[in-house]
């Protein structure tokens, strides 16, 4: 029956006081925030997910600045890219954090070692703006529109950064060089 | 693969599982400890004030108890304490009831 509702019902009943509702809405939106986040930050997964445990923290503390409950998830995500944004800006982020990340990620398959830290390599490069535009609309298949409102960029240059960072994102592929 | 399966492929393998307990325990667990920071913090000030009502009452506690004997007003007053503490005790958790629940009650 939970699972039923939707997610502005489930900000109702957690705004009434409901844990089970906030509950319902972490596991709902986990996978997007994690995922982005782990994009977004590109190290250790460890440190994408403390990052997500403090943007959903903050978000139960200030659930009732919500103002369109049915858009939460890119409310979700706009406060984990600004948890994102403090993180990078921080000296708490380690190369060697990194660099054991890279060693214990699972290459798919099809894809050799060497792809992978090529694509990591461009994903850092990237400015954080563009990383974020690329995580959530190539990544998870966010519109443009969604990924405007949840990072508060305009829409067209949600559209130019996901382009510039497709484009460098394939070359670091061996894709054709058109960044 | 072409470029963008390669790039499709590597997006997919960072993606989080749709469910993930371990986590969502963690949460659960995070937001007790926050929940409980906040009544602790709600709390202080009634305690203060409490602190404050007795030690005005001690000048009208104290001959009183002068009257009933030296005998009875430790007694006295530490009944005197509990009886705030646990008049307090209730009036808040009827208070914080619907405010503060327990960590992930269902409602």
């Amino acid at each position: 029956m939970g699972g039923l509702q939707t997610d502005a019902e489930l900000v109702r009943r957690a705004l009434a006081g409901s844990d089970a509702a906030f509950s319902r809405l972490i596991e709902r939106h986990q996978a997007a925030v994690r995922g982005f986040l782990r994009r977004m930050l590109g190290g250790g997964w460890a440190e994408a997910d403390d990052v997500a445990q403090e943007a959903f923290l903050a978000a139960w503390r200030s659930l009732r600045s919500l103002r369109e409950p049915a858009g939460v998830r890119a409310w979700l995500c706009g406060i984990a890219w600004r948890k994102a944004q403090d993180r990078i800006r921080s000296a708490r982020r380690g190369a060697a954090r990194d660099n054991l990340w890279l060693e214990t990620v699972a290459t798919p398959v099809g894809v050799s070692p060497e792809d992978r830290m090529s694509v990591e390599a461009a994903m850092a490069e990237l400015p954080s703006d563009v990383r974020a535009c690329v995580a959530l609309c190539l990544a998870d298949g966010w519109s443009h529109g969604e990924a405007s409102m949840a990072l508060g960029l305009p829409l067209g240059t949600v559209k130019s950064h996901v382009a510039r960072g497709r484009a460098r994102l394939l070359k670091a592929l061996g894709g054709p060089d058109d960044a | 693969m072409t470029p963008e399966q390669k790039l499709a492929a590597l997006f997919a393998a960072e993606a989080p599982p749709a469910r993930d307990h371990a986590f969502q325990a963690r949460m659960a667990q995070a937001i007790a400890l926050r929940r409980a920071w906040m009544t602790v913090a709600a709390l202080v000030p009634w305690v203060i004030a409490a602190v404050a009502v007795l030690w005005a009452l001690t000048p009208v506690v104290g001959p009183m108890s002068d009257s009933l004997g030296e005998a009875l007003q430790p007694a006295a007053t530490t009944l005197a304490g509990a009886a705030v503490t646990v008049v307090a005790a209730l009036w808040l958790s009827r208070r914080f009831n619907g405010r503060f629940r327990g960590p992930f009650n269902a409602r």
